[in-house]
């Protein structure tokens, strides 16, 4: 029995499917493949499967990864190859490692909010700019005090890393790098709702780009 | 692929994954290579239709063909209708996501009367009139099928066609007509024409009915190329049928999320109350080795870690055991559970049970049906309480300690002694689980009991009956919850005012079109939900209509009166539910098919044929 690291990308309508759903979807991917799963030994049997960082419904990701327990002899390149054969539409397996960092360290993600519609670009950049340059960005986001939800305020300001907008083919893309992970997490669509609220005719697409550790290098 | 503007409005409304398509072992065809493209509507939200086994036969089988595109339709749920109408958007099939109005042939599937406002509101929300005259040209065809096709009366202004019973084969004469028709630019009138000549098909505008003064049919009329008759279809030999050998994986949880299949049709039984029962003869089973291959190739398609075979009685098919040990050499290295379901209480081995139980142990139901035997012997439910009694003992032995019963309320002929039955035979299972020896420690027992309320159908021996009216079914309900002494029983209920309206529509006849239509124009649908159902707007329509619901749901008819379905044959003689019902009064039961063939008729739609004589006893 083997621990193994799947890498893959979630895009296109696929990302409609939320985390629940997409175990589902993965599980009978796997069964499907005939990867030689390892089974827990209980009185009912299941396959080992923990998804690193859960992505929010709605969300396309280049760094999904889950680690998957592995019975008998099959290379990683064969796991790929059966894999990629076997998942659905819109998932597309790029690597299979072997794990190096515990997912629980993950602090960073990376995103990008791209903006599309008939919109003014300027209007739009002038929207972010003037968003980010505020002394505080004040939301309110349902919280938990003991076990009751309340709404909290939250200032999104310092949280909020390495903003940088630039031009795509048809419309203005957003980067950030904002808290993620199990300790601190926010979500980007916080930030497409505050702007999509200065520009109603645009369309946010968020896609997470990359996972990092609390000293910037990439999860692995 | 659905469109740009569609996807926008994705991330405004719930479950999402609803409309998106592009699931696993969805069909996409090259649009300009066919002749005919199908939307198969299936008029309830995703989840639901997608568990239906029925759509999953009939599109693989469509779709087998190269001229014949077959995507599939479900009603948006209302979050995602306003939406849609909000921005003009029109229904859309999932596969192309292309406008169902310009399909050759739209077809739906009929499962319960109370999807018929869905029905319109599809076709409305498509960008089509709702009624099939306002539809002139040649195409979209719109056709119904499904169960409740065998009294389609109350939609017959909204149809074109309707096809009645299995539709494996009859769809293919279908295609073959409706390219032939587009092909010769024929006139709508024309095709329909033509369909009345295939056998199974019921077009509804080819009859006139008359009515006598007292509102009852005077007669029922045929037109042109109209049959007298219409009779249903079935597929005689259900091992060389084509049965899908891959089944669309959904991406959001649906109600029945598994491999399932069809290891027979039709039904030994006879219990006189059920549809179904005498809807589907006559028996047809299926083949082991069938069974086992398709159900291996369909596992191994989909990925699916559980089989549930179904048929209307499972414990009915004589070669289970083999079945089962087929399935076993395979299912269990791989961990795939086996689910049976509808297992009837008085053929439950004790070895089929201890087979079950080495894969996982799910929940344990009966259906006794009524309280007293005396009630269980009138609707020839053939099972008595030491049968319920001794299974719980063994349920309980083995470990259980919940069970479920179903009962109903409103049965012709119940009394309310019968009602406080119900009580008494739970009391009982209860005292079962503390007589047993064995039981677990420290456990208590749950009995929970679900009582439906009748609804007499077209087709069974008891359609000429008074449904209990919902004063009178307030009172039995009422009678039996102060009958039940313990909290080891738990007691749900069906909605009273859902049962009457089923009731009302099941019976129904032509004059009702209009009363659907305005329900639905007032703003019913999704009536199957309890959320959604509006009683209060469908009495006022009833009133708006001149319409007495009461003279469809609670008249007693006599046996010489016209019903609305009298020209639709389903095989079995009308005189043989006479005298069913004759018995039923009189208290008498009829055996099982296995014992006596009882001469309904139905083996006359396979040339004399049914699996209930030719093969042996269990």
């Amino acid at each position: 029995m083997r621990l193994v690291r799947i890498w893959f990308e979630k895009k296109g309508m696929i990302r409609y499917i939320s985390h629940l759903d997409l175990m589902r979807t993965v599980t009978r991917a796997i069964r499907r493949s005939e990867i030689p799963l390892w089974y827990t030994e209980g009185f009912n049997p299941h396959p080992y499967m923990t998804f690193s960082l859960p992505l929010s419904l709605g969300m396309e990701s280049e760094c999904e990864s889950m680690d998957i327990k592995i019975e008998g002899d099959i290379t990683d390149s064969e796991i790929l190859g059966k894999l990629t054969a076997a998942m659905p539409d819109g998932i597309h397996v790029t690597a299979v490692t072997e794990p190096v960092f515990d997912p629980k360290e993950i602090a960073y993600g990376e995103f990008t909010l791209d903006f599309d519609g008939d919109f003014d670009r300027e209007k739009m950049k002038e929207a972010i700019n003037s968003l980010l340059s505020q002394d505080e960005i004040i939301i309110q986001k349902l919280g938990k005090k003991g076990h009751k939800k309340v709404m909290k305020e939250l200032d999104l300001k310092p949280l909020i890393f390495d903003p940088a907008i630039t031009d795509t083919e048809s419309g203005v893309r957003l980067f950030v790098r904002l808290p993620a992970g199990s300790k601190t997490n926010v979500n980007p669509s916080l930030l497409a709702d505050l702007i999509g609220k200065e520009v109603p005719e645009a369309v946010c697409l968020i896609t997470r780009k990359r996972l990092l550790m609390s000293d910037l290098t990439e999860f692995k | 692929m659905v469109s740009k503007k569609i996807e926008k409005i994705l991330p405004l409304v719930q479950k999402p994954g609803r409309y998106t398509g592009g699931e696993l072992n969805s069909v996409v065809k090259d649009k300009s290579k066919v002749d005919i493209r199908y939307a198969f509507c299936f008029p309830d939200c995703y989840e639901i239709g997608m568990s239906h086994l029925g759509i999953k036969i009939l599109y693989a089988a469509a779709n087998e063909r190269d001229d014949v595109w077959c995507e599939r339709v479900f009603a948006p749920w209302h979050d995602m209708e306003e939406e849609m109408r909000k921005r003009a958007l029109p229904l859309y099939a999932l596969e192309s996501g292309d406008p169902i109005k310009d399909f050759d042939l739209i077809g739906f599937t009929l499962q319960y009367e109370l999807s018929y406002t869905n029905v319109l509101n599809m076709l409305d929300l498509a960008g089509l009139p709702v009624r099939a005259k306002d539809r002139t040209s040649l195409t979209p065809i719109v056709v119904g099928g499904g169960p409740c096709a065998c009294n389609p009366e109350p939609l017959a202004e909204f149809f074109d066609i309707f096809s009645l019973g299995e539709g494996e084969e009859v769809s293919n004469e279908l295609f073959d007509l409706l390219k032939e028709c587009k092909k010769e630019g024929t006139s709508k009138q024309e095709f329909l024409r033509r369909a009345a000549k295939i056998e199974g098909i019921y077009v509804p505008s080819l009859y006139d009915i008359s009515y006598h003064e007292d509102g009852t049919i005077k007669a029922i009329t045929p037109k042109e190329t109209a049959p007298e008759k219409v009779k249903k279809r079935i597929i005689s030999d259900l091992d060389t049928v084509s049965y899908p050998d891959k089944f669309i994986v959904p991406f959001i949880e649906v109600v029945h999320d598994r491999v399932v299949h069809e290891i027979f049709r039709g039904c030994i039984r006879g219990c006189r109350f059920c549809q179904a029962g005498f809807l589907y003869r006559p028996i047809r089973e299926k083949s082991p080795e069938v069974i086992n291959e398709q159900c291996k190739a369909l596992c191994k398609s989909t990925g699916y870690d559980e089989i549930s075979l179904s048929s209307l009685s499972t414990s009915d098919y004589t070669r289970l055991e083999t079945l089962i040990n087929k399935l076993f050499d395979w299912t269990i290295p791989e961990k795939i559970n086996i689910a049976l379901p509808s297992l009837r209480v008085d053929n439950f081995s004790d070895e089929l049970m201890e087979k079950l139980q080495t894969v996982r142990r799910s929940g344990l139901t009966f259906a006794p049906e009524a309280g007293t035997q005396r009630l269980r012997d009138a609707i020839n439910k053939n099972v008595t309480e030491k049968e319920v009694l001794e299974t719980s003992r063994k349920a309980f032995s083995g470990g259980w300690t919940a069970v479920k019963l179903y009962f109903m309320l409103g049965l012709p002929t119940e009394t309310l002694d019968d009602v406080a039955g119900i009580a008494d035979l739970s009391q009982r299972v209860v005292d079962e689980f503390y007589r047993n020896q064995d039981k677990p420690k420290g456990k208590g027992v749950q009995v929970s009991i679900s009582v439906a309320s009748f609804v007499p159908k077209p087709f069974t021996p008891f359609q000429w009956e008074a449904q209990n009216t919902r004063d009178e079914l307030k009172v039995k309900q009422e009678h039996l919850l102060a009958s039940v002494k313990t909290k080891k029983v738990r007691v749900s209920y069906h909605k009273i005012d859902i049962s009457f309206l089923e009731g009302v529509l099941a019976r129904g006849d032509r004059r009702l079109c209009d009363v659907i239509e305005k329900a639905w124009k007032n703003g019913c649908k999704f009536d199957s939900w309890d959320d959604s159902f509006k009683i209060d707007v469908w009495e006022k329509t009833f009133e708006e209509c001149g319409i007495d619901p009461l003279f469809y749901s609670s008249r007693k008819r006599d046996f010489s009166e016209v019903l609305p379905w009298d020209h639709l044959d389903y095989g079995i003689r009308k005189q043989f539910l006479i005298d069913e019902n004759k018995k039923a009064y009189a208290g008498e039961t009829t055996d099982h098919c296995r014992i006596q063939c009882a001469g309904c008729g139905a083996n006359r739609l396979n040339g004399g044929k049914c699996d209930a004589l030719s093969k042996n006893m269990v």
